[in-house]
């Protein structure tokens, strides 16, 4: 590979941060926000233009390369400044350049004296730390990107958050860091036996090296820092305390794109670079996703807290993402792993929409228990539609997202794993039920006097729910601009994955 | 006498000062313990020079490392004497025990 | 061999010389001048000599002085180097601080020069006799200003220092004469060539019992030095009980010069891969210990010197990993793990004394050490805040700090020489430092605190701050420099 640099990434990734950074110098409070919009629209239109570029320009390997190799000593360590996207990642860079302009409109109540220049700061260096995830091609940028999100992540949910903030803030960043301490041998133990970081080479370079560490046990040791972000079943009990706990602002990055990382990974290592032992280890990903699916919407039907209510159901819906990777093991493999980065893309708005909701309401009743809301429809009609329509695409309503994500992924796994699917369709009978419910205890039936002064949603806030909706019915409609750029970039992966069974 | 006998002193003497740093409780009997080791060097050293059949040069040495154990020695004895000191008036007393403002 | 001090050799030791020479001039100062203030200026612009002097001797050669007593290479001007910043900033952050001392001023700043000077030969020191001269030059003055303050916590710590200093000299002088008397050399590289030898005639292992108990013996002697488990128990009682500034230079000065003596040790005697393995596997093991006893105990701390200590226990640990992935030899990349080594400790210094600044600050605004004094600095100093949270990611390990880079340097040679349980081990220990860390930055930045009185820096100690937040973030996104550096300095002593 020759050095080459396009800056677009590089600047993706930085300008954020920077931008973030720069924000502690505006002295006015009062332009903090509007700083902050511009700031998170400019990286917005970045991402779709990186989005857009995939689209049109997509060849099989990544695009707009920013390689530089001068950046370590190579001899010595041979790490390169090596961002790319291609087909996996390009979708997941948009959705973070939405989600993030999203999130920072979720921060629209919050007042001017409330450290506001840091939020959005923490918020801002997040979201560049997600896109260098995303971007980077290289395995040890990628770790030192991974990291990096804990700081801000940290800071947000213990300083802006509620309830047992410092507890869940800690409890969030010792589960990642456990996590990735694991990956992190994994990472020097791919290291050490190919001499290499690259991870476009590194697929082809593991499958005939010799290993310092069994094949198996480097699959589990990076598995376990995806799994610990994804959730998965018995690593997920810091998620609903991190959500439940977090502003709005970073419930919406935590649960749209945080826990996409974790699938990515599992997408660009797991599966890319370890075909052999995901085919070997595939039906615990199916055993772990049905526990996943079913434990998860079991759970989260007896919730009574809004925010504990939709963290539980992210972990049920990530466990589709687990059953879709499952089906490498069997005939259904394309469409299992393409179902399964579909469903994170359209997860990541879906819950995006459903955090947004809630946390508006919550900015007017001051309450999320939903046995102390009710009839809110009448009162904030906008924000109950938002809400409405996030729930039922969660369900998995056709013509909405969510639909043509589940279905993808049952028709790849029935295949190969025809009871575990059978038992995971009844999550989504389940995700019915709480959804339904939840809808209609907090938003219909008699109408609360104490809420009579709320006001309905405001421009500011209208907006992020406004682009919310439209992608998420867009993308029900016209599956085919994201699902056929998963498919280009997941098509390697595919192959070789097709080639053992 | 051979280095033998040498070494088995200078081990005994040296074994003996070492029990004496963890077992005895005053301050100036750890110090004079601690010096016991350092003489126990010393010996073993003398031992080495005089019995070993080194060379001329290689003897110096020795002989020069013997000088330096001793002043230093001296230099730390005089430092350790006075921090000693210090705390005695402070609190008349010079056994280890009591000294137990930062808990251990 | 030559017996008269040529020209060329007093240039050699220019650094050292200097060193003594401004604390004279310090001390003389001290007599005749009543503005006691002056005296910090001096003895920190002073120091520039002794590192332009360091600086020009990284020329890349190796010299012998004094009947090849020193050896004045890129290693061992490396660590002069972290020796004098060590020096340096410890000065600056004297700067409030040695007003406790009235008087008495003149001779805390000559003190800490002569011992950095000590530890200065140290690390060039190629030689028992002159290592153990240069160990006690090091040591004594350290005990004095151990004692500084005019408190009873400060003279017991004073004393424990001294008497554990004095008895791990003790343990290393009995090693030394036991190497001198089976080997008849006092020299390193003598030693390790006649290791080899005796594995080469196939006879006993280091030639004897004898010799094998000297070298653990001088092992040891200087595991003290480094506060690695099982010789650890000295530092949390000194630590807590020295003067702040004195902690700090405690905590990375000293261990610097144990860890250059340990390496030109380990790397010139046991650098054959036949007893590499055996030596690898007993400071992995020691090395696990201490990671993970000093992370374990660091939790329950509450005093922030103690916490340090234990934290620095563990650190030492960490940075005895490269130790450990420099013997075992098992196919490793060249020179990884002692490399590491050198950044690590690179690192260590930037990302110590920053916390450092802002302790030294603290302790004289509350008068407290408590972990408690620390809620809501945010409201009373921004820019302390700010060093002392980047400090800290960078003692867990976290992106973009130097912190997070050396670790995993350092645990990548271990994976490299086969290691990999150390390395493991090591990853986790860094979860469990988390607790503490993030304990720090929880309470300075969320907790409230009725005194909301603001804390006023001076410029040296920004400067001293801001300067060690810099490398710090600096280095956490190139290393490559730093890296290049050390593994030169590695190359030096071969």
């Amino acid at each position: 590979m020759v050095d080459q640099f396009n800056w677009i990434l590089t600047i993706a990734i930085f300008f954020p941060i920077i931008g973030g950074i720069s924000l502690l110098l505006i002295p006015q409070k009062e332009y903090i926000k509007i700083f902050a919009i511009l700031f998170g629209t400019i990286e917005f239109i970045l991402c779709s233009y990186i989005f857009l570029f995939q689209f049109t320009n997509g060849i099989g390997g990544p695009v707009l390369v920013d390689l530089n190799s001068t950046w370590f000593p190579t001899n010595i360590f041979n790490v390169q400044y090596y961002l790319g996207v291609d087909g996996i990642s390009a979708p997941f860079v948009l959705l973070t350049g939405l989600l993030g302009l999203i999130s920072i409109f979720a921060s629209w109540n919050l007042s001017n004296d409330h450290r506001i220049r840091e939020h959005f700061m923490w918020l801002l260096i997040l979201q560049g730390a997600v896109v260098g995830v995303f971007t980077s091609l290289d395995f040890f940028m990628f770790f030192i990107f991974w990291e990096l999100e804990l700081i801000p992540m940290y800071f947000l949910i213990s300083i802006w958050g509620s309830g047992r903030k410092h507890y869940s803030a800690m409890k969030f960043v010792i589960f990642t860091i456990l996590g990735s301490a694991f990956m992190l041998v994994g990472v020097l133990g791919i290291y050490f036996s190919t001499d290499s970081f690259n991870m476009i080479e590194l697929p082809e370079k593991l499958a005939t090296a010799k290993l310092i560490i069994p094949a198996s046990v480097l699959f589990l040791l990076t598995i376990i820092g995806f799994a610990v972000k994804l959730p998965v079943f018995p690593l997920h009990t810091w998620l609903p305390d991190a959500h439940t706990d977090a502003p709005t602002a970073a419930s919406v990055m935590l649960a749209g794109v945080l826990l996409k990382m974790g699938g990515y990974g599992m997408l660009r290592v797991s599966a890319s670079m370890f075909p052999n032992e995901l085919h070997q280890f595939a039906w615990i990903l199916a055993l772990l996703g049905t526990i996943n699916i079913i434990y998860g919407a079991v759970i989260t039907i007896r919730q009574t807290d809004l925010k504990r209510l939709i963290a539980y159901s992210s972990v049920s819906h990530m466990g589709f993402v687990l059953l879709g990777l499952s089906a490498a093991s069997g005939a259904g493999v394309s469409i299992g792993i393409t179902g399964a980065s579909m469903q994170m893309f359209t997860h990541g708005t879906i819950t995006g929409l459903l955090f947004l909701s809630i946390g508006f309401i919550y900015d007017r009743t001051h309450t999320r228990y939903i046995p102390d809301l009710s009839g809110l429809a009448q009162n904030t009609p906008f924000l109950a539609t938002g809400l409405i329509i996030a729930g039922l695409a969660s369900l998995g309503l056709p013509a909405t997202s969510g639909f043509i994500a589940e279905i993808t992924i049952f028709l790849g796994a029935f295949q190969t794993w025809p009871i575990f699917t059978t038992i995971s369709a009844f999550g989504v009978v389940l995700t019915a039920g709480y959804v339904l419910w939840m809808i209609q205890r907090s938003l219909f039936q008699h109408k609360l006097e104490k809420f009579n002064t709320l006001t309905d949603a405001s421009i500011g806030e209208m907006f992020p729910i406004i682009v919310l909706v439209i992608s998420i019915i867009g993308i029900g409609i016209f599956p085919s601009i994201i699902s056929d750029m998963f498919s280009l970039g997941l098509q390697p992966i595919i192959s070789n994955l097709q080639a053992i069974n | 006498m051979t280095i033998i006998h040498f070494q088995f002193l200078s081990a005994i003497l040296f074994s003996l000062g070492l029990y004496g740093v963890l077992a005895r409780r005053s301050a100036v009997l750890i110090l004079m313990s601690i010096e016991l080791m350092l003489n126990a060097v010393n010996i073993n050293l003398i031992g080495f020079v005089a019995f070993r059949g080194f060379g001329q040069e290689i003897q110096t040495f020795g002989q020069v490392l013997i000088i330096f154990v001793i002043t230093i020695a001296a230099a730390e004895l005089a430092l350790a004497i006075a921090i000693i000191l210090r705390i005695y008036r402070n609190k008349n007393s010079v056994n280890v025990d009591e000294m137990n403002i930062l808990k251990g | 061999m030559n017996s008269f001090i040529t020209t060329d050799e007093l240039l050699l030791i220019a650094p050292e010389i200097s060193m003594v020479i401004l604390a004279t001039l310090v001390i003389i100062l001290d007599l005749v001048i009543k503005n006691k203030s002056i005296l910090n200026f001096v003895a920190s612009f002073g120091l520039l000599v002794p590192i332009a002097l360091s600086f020009n001797l990284l020329d890349g050669t190796s010299q012998f002085a004094f009947a090849g007593a020193l050896r004045v290479d890129y290693f061992g001007v490396f660590f002069k180097i972290i020796t004098l910043f060590a020096t340096l900033i410890t000065i600056l952050i004297s700067e409030k601080y040695s007003k406790k001392f009235d008087d008495y001023q003149g001779e805390y700043y000559a003190l800490i020069l002569i011992s950095a000077s000590g530890m200065m030969l140290l690390a060039s020191s190629v030689e028992f006799i002159t290592i153990y001269i240069a160990l006690e030059l090091s040591a004594l003055p350290l005990a004095a200003l151990i004692t500084f303050i005019r408190i009873r916590s400060s003279a017991e710590s004073g004393i424990k220092f001294m008497v554990l200093s004095a008895l791990s000299s003790a343990i290393l002088l009995y090693g030394m004469v036991l190497v001198y008397g089976f080997t008849g050399t006092t020299y390193i590289e003598d030693l390790s060539q006649i290791i080899n030898r005796s594995l080469i005639n196939s006879e006993l292992t280091f030639g004897g019992g004898a010799l094998l108990l000297g070298v653990i013996l001088i092992t040891c002697g200087f595991a003290f030095k480094i506060s690695s488990a099982p010789f650890h128990m000295w530092a949390p009682d000194v630590y807590e009980g020295a003067p702040t500034p004195i902690t700090a230079f405690l905590s990375v000065a000293s261990k610097a010069a144990g860890f250059a003596v340990i390496l030109r040790i380990v790397y010139s005697s046991f650098s054959n891969e036949q007893i590499g393995m055996d030596w690898s596997v007993l400071i992995a093991t020691l090395s696990a210990i201490s990671m993970t006893l000093g992370n374990l105990i660091a939790i329950q701390q509450t005093n922030i010197k103690r916490l340090f200590a234990y934290s620095t226990i563990a650190q030492a640990g960490y940075i005895m990993v490269g130790l450990a992935a420099l013997s075992s030899l098992d196919g490793g990349q060249d020179n990884a793990g002692p490399a590491g080594i050198l950044f690590y400790l690179f690192g260590y210094l930037l990302t110590n004394f920053a916390a450092f600044t802002v302790i030294t600050l603290v302790s004289i605004n509350t008068n407290s050490d408590s972990i408690s004094s620390y809620s809501g600095l945010l409201k009373r100093s921004r820019l302390l805040t700010l060093i002392m949270t980047i400090s800290m990611i960078s003692l867990i390990g976290l992106p973009p700090s130097v912190g997070f880079m050396a670790k995993i340097y350092i645990f990548g040679s271990a994976m490299d020489t086969g290691l990999q349980w150390l390395a493991i081990f090591g990853v986790l220990n860094s979860v469990v430092s988390a607790f503490y860390y993030l304990k720090i930055v929880k309470i300075m930045l969320i907790d409230e605190n009725e005194n909301s009185e603001k804390i006023q820096l001076t410029t040296n100690m920004s400067l001293a701050g801001l300067s060690c937040v810099f490398g710090i973030v600096i280095l956490g996104i190139f290393p490559g420099s730093i890296i290049e550096v050390a593994h030169r300095a590695v190359e030096s002593i071969i």
